[in-house]
């Protein structure tokens, strides 16, 4: 089924839900109103044969990554003058919306009719929470788990919700664009 | 042991932990485990000791050198991490790759995805201790290898595969030689098939262990084997074809019950199916530039987003790429199929035993680079 | 055994000549422990796909008297194969306690010399020789399997020169092992 049956048959059941304003290339990108929205719709999709939800995570859209996040070392480059930058440095793009919020992102498959809806939902970065898919779908487990330890967002009812990736001495969010690196007992 | 005997008899938990270091070549991965007697009662699967945070470092890294942070997720496969890379950032850049790029992108892929299965083959032997198809596996790996380094320089993590084409074109002479290894190769599966498969030992060990019902390997998003081995067909070279994939002709194997032996013939059956793609792909390999006209040195892409996704060789490989227009990737998320496969285990281990774990951690074939990124 | 050998420089110091009696003994136990290594699997990364392709069919280490053992209580010399994440960096150190004297380390690939192409990430040790001595850095990434076993014979050749005077163990990994002659 072509993108455009798949949105005219999600908009006849969530008149709420639009197309996402950017859209992912080649794909159906929908984007949800608010995070209650969230579990209605995906128990639809889950009935509706798209029974696999591939992928969880999200964007920090607040702006070009904060280069002290990264362990930058004096004069790395023996080549270059004392003082020189030797590694790009992430610079803002003029023109582009940066917001401080955060975008989740949900990829749900069908095996049988083999399409894929993108989802994206809007969240401020800190103090809410999205409640998690789990009780519907058993792949958002550890993926949740990877998207909370990594970008600090919070799922209301997920079973084991504690770091995953990143060591216990982490303090922070790694993945967040203003993440600034707190030296620890391996850094000298 | 009958229950009668159960009540009677006082048993302890015991904690003990499987890893970061143990012999099972898979690499460094933790499982905390809580037996009672031989049983399992609790897995904790515990990752991210190899985590290097490349979602991270791919925000300060040139989208070229993005190219060579891939090669490292699933490094025992690495064409195929380049691939679904440049896939995504060709879309972003609205590149198109030339008829021969694509042609040799899929013999590569290809020929990575024989030499992943063998290491997979002989790891799973030693796993479960049989040590003579590792070396057997490996000889044909070292072939492999040979033939990528007389391509690209390189044996592991190659940076073959750039942005709008190849790195560099094939010579007749290696066509030629590649075409001698697809004959030669041929008949030694037929060989690994008296060494392994039928074997009532290792029959024995993984018939009957970590079934995987279509249904649920469909809920816990497995890829690759692991899904197709539970007899559900899918496989992204035929539902999302890339490269000039409809273009060839090749099966795609399922398994019955989704039990580790089904898991480890379908990637041997794989693996015949690889040769098929290969032969066709140097038969009808069109003439022509390798890499397409307008990349820059520095590519910036309009801001944008794209998803791209490949069929990897644990499974479904894909990309996530946002830009906000400068010269680093704004967002890369990599949907992992090692990461996700794994998270199965935290419930298939409850009820099985102990000697049992390697068996179905094996037949998963996860590669920690992947897992931990 | 160790014993008579441990009080072998002390009688030996004293008698004119005798440093030459040691030798010997000094030849053949290095020739013991360097022609039958037995490292220990520490496979991380994708530098540990080279070192099993090393153990494999076309490069035999086991000619080289080197077999794998997993425990490192049985093992002489650690291999750290890949990029030492922060996580992983107290697992190495308790392993590399539990080995016992004299054991070596060697260093293979970029990650574990350096901290290599994650030289910025912040989950990354930088380089192995923060956390343990090394013996022999191997560069590449990763580095071919001959690299690997050239590696071992760097090594070997390191150890043709230990001696009974600076005692059985290695008094060199505790002060610094770039320093042969300390």
């Amino acid at each position: 089924m072509t993108n455009d049956e798949l949105f005219a048959k999600i908009s006849a059941k969530f008149p709420k839900i639009d197309k996402a304003a950017v859209p992912v290339k080649d794909y159906l990108t929908v984007r949800l109103a608010t995070t209650s929205d969230l579990v209605p719709f995906s128990q639809w999709l889950k009935d509706n044969a798209f029974d696999m939800l591939e992928t969880v995570t999200a964007t920090d859209l607040l702006g070009p990554v904060d280069m002290k996040g990264y362990i930058s070392q004096m004069n790395f480059n023996p080549f270059l003058p004392e003082g020189a930058t030797p590694q790009i440095v992430a610079a803002a793009t003029t023109g582009y919306p940066y917001k401080p919020a955060i975008d989740l992102l949900y990829i749900f498959y069908s095996v049988d009719l083999r399409a894929r809806v993108f989802l994206r939902l809007e969240i401020a970065r800190e103090g809410v929470s999205v409640p998690s898919l789990v009780p519907l779908f058993k792949s958002a487990d550890w993926q949740e788990r990877e998207t909370f330890d990594l970008l600090g967002v919070r799922f209301d009812g997920h079973p084991n919700l504690i770091k995953i990736l990143t060591p216990d001495f982490t303090v922070g969010h790694p993945l967040r664009k203003d993440y600034v690196h707190i030296k620890d007992r391996f850094d000298e | 042991m009958s229950n009668a005997t159960t009540q009677e008899l006082k048993t302890d938990q015991l904690f003990i932990n499987l890893g970061p270091q143990h012999p099972s070549t898979h690499g460094v991965l933790r499982i905390g485990l809580t037996i009672e007697g031989e049983v399992i009662v609790k897995a904790v699967p515990d990752i991210g000791y190899l985590h290097r945070g490349t979602e991270k470092l791919a925000e300060v890294r040139n989208y070229h050198h993005c190219v060579v942070l891939t090669d490292r997720w699933d490094y025992v496969s690495a064409m195929p991490n380049n691939l679904v890379f440049c896939l995504a950032a060709e879309k972003l850049m609205g590149v198109k790759t030339t008829p021969r790029a694509d042609a040799l992108r899929v013999i590569m892929c290809e020929m990575n995805r024989v030499a992943s299965h063998l290491l997979f083959f002989g790891t799973y032997g030693i796993d479960l201790g049989a040590y003579t198809p590792f070396l057997y596996a490996f000889r044909e790996r070292e072939m492999v290898l040979d033939l990528f380094e007389m391509l690209c320089g390189a044996r592991l993590t190659y940076n073959y595969i750039r942005l709008g084409g190849v790195m560099v074109d094939v010579s007749p002479d290696w066509l030629k030689r590649t075409g001698e290894f697809v004959e030669y190769f041929k008949p030694r599966l037929d060989e690994y098939d008296t060494l392994l498969t039928y074997n009532p030992i290792f029959m024995a060990r993984t018939q009957e262990v970590g079934i995987v019902s279509a249904k649920e390997a469909v809920d816990w998003a497995l890829s690759g084997p692991n899904l197709r081995g539970s007899g559900v067909d899918h496989d992204v070279r035929k539902s999302d074809p890339y490269s000039g994939y409809e273009n060839y002709q090749f099966d795609v194997p399922l398994g019955k019950t989704g039990s580790c032996w089904d898991r480890y013939f379908c990637r041997i059956s794989e693996m015949r199916q690889s040769l098929r793609i290969v032969e066709q792909a140097i038969a009808k390999l069109p003439e022509g530039p390798i890499m397409a006209s307008g990349v820059a040195k520095i590519p910036k892409p309009a801001p944008g987003e794209a998803y791209a996704h490949v069929e990897g060789s644990r499974g479904d490989l894909g990309i996530y790429l946002a830009s906000d227009g400068g010269i680093s990737p704004f967002r890369l998320h990599v949907h992992a199929p090692s990461f996700i496969n794994l998270a199965m285990l935290q419930e298939k281990l409850v009820g099985m035993k102990v000697s049992d774990v390697i068996a179905l951690l094996g037949s998963i074939d996860i590669v920690l680079g992947e897992v931990d990124r | 055994m160790a014993m008579i050998l441990e009080k072998l420089p002390g009688l030996t110091k004293g008698l004119p000549g005798g440093e030459l009696l040691l030798t010997t003994s000094d030849y053949f136990i290095d020739l013991g422990r360097k022609q039958s290594m037995w490292p220990m699997t520490f496979g991380l990364a994708c530098c540990a796909i080279e070192m099993m392709a090393s153990y494999a069919s076309r490069l035999d280490f086991d000619r080289m008297g080197v077999i794998p053992r997993a425990s490192p209580r049985q093992a002489d010399v650690m291999i750290v194969a890949g990029t030492v994440c922060k996580k992983m960096a107290e697992p190495i150190l308790e392993i590399y306690h539990q080995m016992p004297e004299p054991r070596f380390v060697i260093s293979m690939g970029s990650c574990a010399n350096c901290g290599g192409p994650y030289y910025d990430s912040y989950s990354v040790l930088k380089g192995v020789d923060r956390i343990v001595p090394v013996d022999v850095y191997i560069a590449g990434c990763p580095p071919r399997p001959e690299a690997l076993q050239y590696a071992v014979v760097k090594l070997q050749e390191k150890i043709a020169k230990m001696t009974l005077k600076k005692g059985l163990a290695t008094p060199q990994q505790e002060k610094g092992s770039r320093d042969i002659n300390a």
